[in-house]
């Protein structure tokens, strides 16, 4: 039997096409997932919880691997090895964790020699680090070589405030945070673990007081429905915020809770 | 209606005039298509700025049903694209066709161009039906998204349903006004074919502003919003290098298409003048498709410098994070596709008497190729156990590691393409023996060319190792300058030198060795495949953002998958594509079928075809 030039010419082109699928599924697969936001404020963070955050960020969300090697000599980038103790001698005056701080927040402020002026500020898109992962960055460059002495305050209270990505994709939630707040106090027990502004003191939680400054909406919706798909913030145990809330509160308690949550900043 | 006659190589053959009937018949669904299509874009600016003001009822995004609605704007958009690259690039080249018909009056171009417009007119309902059920899908499953482009690019909506209006009507007009617009009218009808392409051009780079803006977003505030007119926010990075890039992909594609249908039709042939005809026409998509190609990454080279100019963090990702994997596919694709050109080309010589005199520098050029294709494939670094970067001294192995970087592929892609050209310049004087007296000068000075040109693609490559990456990023320009310097000049002397030759013979068309027209087959696969690739990447490159760096993507689907997954949706998409223009093609050829005298566009005799020699 004669096979029909459509059924060669098809069978051809599908090995080929074949061949390019399976030589691309033979290769690594790698996913490039969205980063997590971190938050570590109003948490007990020991300097060895924030440099492994940092560390963390260096490598994920940062994206400062891309371009700098810890030990190694870029083409791009200067070696970070040491930049720790390093970083408090190349400009005079000014200390290490200064001198880190504006190399994140304003790169082309100093450029190493022989390196081009390449790098973007991590706290602007698309990098966009909150003030929270600033803190752990800076301290896991200090502890390559030197001493970790940042403190949140150090961190001026404008990084990670919002800028394009903030106003552009904003959610207005319809929810009154008068009821919200309510629930925060009544029904949904928040002021049990967590401080909220005036209201609460307890520690045992994060305190939630400038919440809607550090955190997106998105995220603070899918934490209170899914606080442990939503990792622990760091210095807190995990698995103590209650998972139930999407079937205790109602669409109009949750949505309240939210709205009041996105007034503390 | 008037009836005239003309003389249709050796046939004569009747010409109808404007068979108005016909248009009005025929035309009446696609001017209900493209009301509907300009409804549709004129509702959806208001529908956008509803939505707008009720942003907190609407949710930012809807789930499509089953696949999800990643996966469903990717394949509706990769279809979209395809289609329109075909409807876009192949009308190009088409009237370049028709005018060298119309000035030389060999009848056969003119036949040519009809049916390369034949082809066109069947996928351009197509095409916009996809384009609209792409818009759909923004609307519907990205709401909030569409809606702040919307605000940006509200004006160009406008401007691009205007462009699609006269596109329509000029194209129709084109098609139909071909018996109408011949003789002493022609040039109205070629100049119809220049404006068609004018306002097709002028389309896609109105679409690829939205495009391009989503990359390398210009323009606005920091909160996102226009600050300035809309032409900040068109005129981006990578608007421009995308244009171009496009244009020229374009054409490539539409010539690999052609191609392989002219490939399809020969391998059905039932008689000799069939077989000549198509294999004639698959040259010439062939043909085309190679020397478009030629200059394609050039236009890359381009649009990469555009991205790093852009943003260092969204290049060095495209090139060294993730995506650099994708990169090797990419050479594979690229590798098979001057291969398979290439090897077209030296069967093709098989059917050209005075060929064999050339035979001797086909192993070379094949050695030349096959270690470029080697080269440009070699990874930079490898993703490896601990043992095996052990065992290797690292990442990068020794001695391969040094094929991984740019100056190895940017030295061995011009010296492909120099190869490339060879094979072609070799092609085109197989049945021709040049009798200028000035010969042995214009021979000698062709092959210094080509010395050169090797020569300082060689120099700057091995250069670049030595400086730093800055410096070694401005080399690829003399490079590409010697390259393209060398072809010019090649060319300019090679047209009058074999003008007047002796010839060794005319071409057999329709005696190419039957496989042939599967080389023609994998490069229209080939490059349609690697079109869904680059969508991937370009798209890719954003990441977790709708427009980088503004509005982020918060959907289920803001992870960008791996290249495994994207390779099989590519594969399915693809497929489906190929799917949809055999039925298109099919139902296009309906109409056609037991007219084509009585239409007054039989099919020329191609020399060979019948053992006849012309």
């Amino acid at each position: 039997m004669r096979v029909p030039v459509v059924v060669k010419v098809g069978a051809f082109a599908v090995l080929v096409m074949a061949g390019y699928s399976g030589f691309a599924n033979s290769i690594p697969q790698i996913e490039s997932k969205p980063p997590q936001e971190l938050s570590l404020e109003g948490g007990n963070v020991t300097p060895a919880q924030l440099v492994k955050a940092g560390e963390e960020i260096f490598h994920t969300k940062g994206t400062c691997e891309i371009c700098h090697r810890i030990g190694q000599k870029g083409t791009r980038a200067p070696d970070l090895a040491g930049i720790g103790s390093r970083a408090g001698k190349t400009k005079p005056g000014m200390s290490a964790k200064a001198y880190i701080m504006e190399s994140l927040l304003q790169p082309s402020a100093y450029i190493v020699e022989g390196y081009p002026p390449i790098m973007p500020a991590v706290d602007k898109p698309p990098i966009a680090l909150n003030r929270s992962e600033v803190w752990a960055l800076t301290a896991f460059l200090e502890s390559l070589g030197g001493t970790v002495d940042v403190t949140l305050n150090d961190i001026p209270a404008s990084v990670g405030a919002g800028g394009g990505a903030a106003a552009a994709a904003e959610i207005k939630i319809p929810g009154d945070p008068k009821g919200g707040e309510a629930v925060f106090q009544g029904k949904g027990t928040c002021i049990a673990c967590h401080k909220a502004g005036k209201i609460g003191a307890s520690p045992v939680g994060p305190d939630l007081s400038q919440i809607a400054k550090i955190q997106t909406p998105d995220y603070i919706m899918k934490k209170i429905l899914d606080p442990k798909g939503s990792g622990t913030v760091a210095g807190f145990p995990p698995g103590v915020m209650p998972q139930d809330f999407g079937t205790r509160l109602t669409s109009k308690e949750y949505v309240d809770l939210v709205a009041f949550l996105l007034t503390l900043k | 209606m008037r009836r005239h006659s003309c003389d249709f190589g050796n046939k004569l053959v009747f010409r109808e005039g404007f068979p108005i009937v016909t248009f009005a018949r025929r035309g009446v669904w696609l001017v209900v298509l493209v009301g509907l299509a300009l409804t549709v874009l004129a509702a959806l600016p208001a529908d956008a700025q509803t939505a707008a003001q009720n942003a907190s009822k609407d949710p930012a995004y809807r789930a499509f049903p089953v696949f999800g609605s990643r996966l469903a704007v990717w394949a509706v958009a990769q279809l979209h694209l395809n289609f329109a690259a075909f409807i876009l690039g192949v009308p190009i080249f088409a009237v370049i066709i028709e005018a060298i018909g119309w000035r030389t009056g060999e009848a056969r171009y003119d036949w040519l161009s009809h049916e390369l417009v034949k082809l066109t007119f069947a996928a351009f309902s197509t095409t916009a039906l996809l384009g609209a059920l792409l818009l759909f899908l923004f609307v519907g499953y990205y709401p909030k998204f569409w809606t702040y482009m919307t605000s940006i690019f509200f004006p160009t909506y406008w401007v691009y349903a205007l462009l699609f209006f006269a596109e329509t009507f000029t194209v129709y007009l084109w098609y139909y006004g071909w018996d109408w617009l011949s003789g002493s009218r022609k040039w109205i009808h070629v100049g119809l074919g220049v404006l068609s392409n004018l306002f097709g051009t002028a389309i896609l780079v109105v679409a690829n502003s939205w495009v391009t803006f989503m990359m390398s977003p210009a323009g606005i505030d920091d909160s996102g919003a226009l600050k300035g007119g809309v032409w900040a926010a068109i005129n981006n990075y990578t608007w421009m290098p995308i244009n171009i890039h496009r244009l020229i992909a374009n054409i490539v594609f539409g010539g690999t298409i052609c191609a392989a249908y002219a490939a399809f039709r020969f391998l059905g042939a039932k008689t000799d003048e069939e077989r000549a005809r198509y294999d004639w026409m698959g040259y010439i998509g062939n043909f085309i498709a190679l020397a478009a190609f030629i200059v394609l990454p050039f236009a890359g080279y381009y649009l990469g410098r555009e991205i790093y100019a852009f943003n260092q963090t969204m290049g060095i990702t495209m090139m060294g994070g993730f995506m650099s994997w994708l990169w090797i596919i990419q050479a594979i694709l690229i590798g098979v596709l001057f291969l398979g050109s290439n090897y077209y080309l030296w069967l093709g010589m098989e059917r050209i008497p005075g060929s064999e005199r050339y035979r001797k520098y086909v192993p070379p050029m094949l050695i030349i190729l096959t270690l470029g294709f080697m080269i440009w494939a070699t990874p930079r670094s490898m993703v490896v156990t601990l043992d095996e970067a052990r065992a290797m001294g690292g990442t990068h192995h020794p001695l391969l590691g040094f094929f991984g970087v740019m100056s190895a592929k940017n030295t061995v892609v011009n010296l492909m393409i120099l190869t490339t050209f060879l094979s072609f310049v070799l092609y085109r004087r197989a049945n021709k023996i040049p009798t200028k007296p000035w010969v042995k000068t214009g021979m000698a000075i062709q092959w210094a060319a080509f010395a050169a040109a090797a020569a300082v693609v060689v120099f700057y490559g091995v250069y670049g190792y030595f400086v730093e990456s800055i410096v070694r990023i401005g080399f690829s320009v003399y490079q590409v300058l010697a390259v393209l310097g060398a072809i010019v000049l090649v060319m300019a002397i090679d047209i009058p030198m074999f003008k007047g030759a002796k010839t060794t013979g005319q071409i057999r068309w329709g005696t190419i060795a039957p496989h042939s027209q599967y080389v023609l087959i994998l490069l229209a696969v080939t490059f349609t495949w690697l079109m869904g690739l680059m969508g991937f990447a370009r798209s890719g490159i954003r990441q977790h953002w709708h427009v980088y760096g503004v509005m982020r993507d918060t959907s289920v689907d803001a992870a960008t998958p791996a290249l495994g997954y994207a390779a099989n949706v590519i594969t399915l998409v693809t497929l489906a594509f190929f799917m949809l223009v055999l039925f298109i093609f099919w139902l296009g050829g309906l109409g056609d079928k037991g007219k084509a005298e009585a239409h007054g566009h039989a099919a020329p005799v191609i020399a060979g075809g019948s053992g006849r020699e012309r």
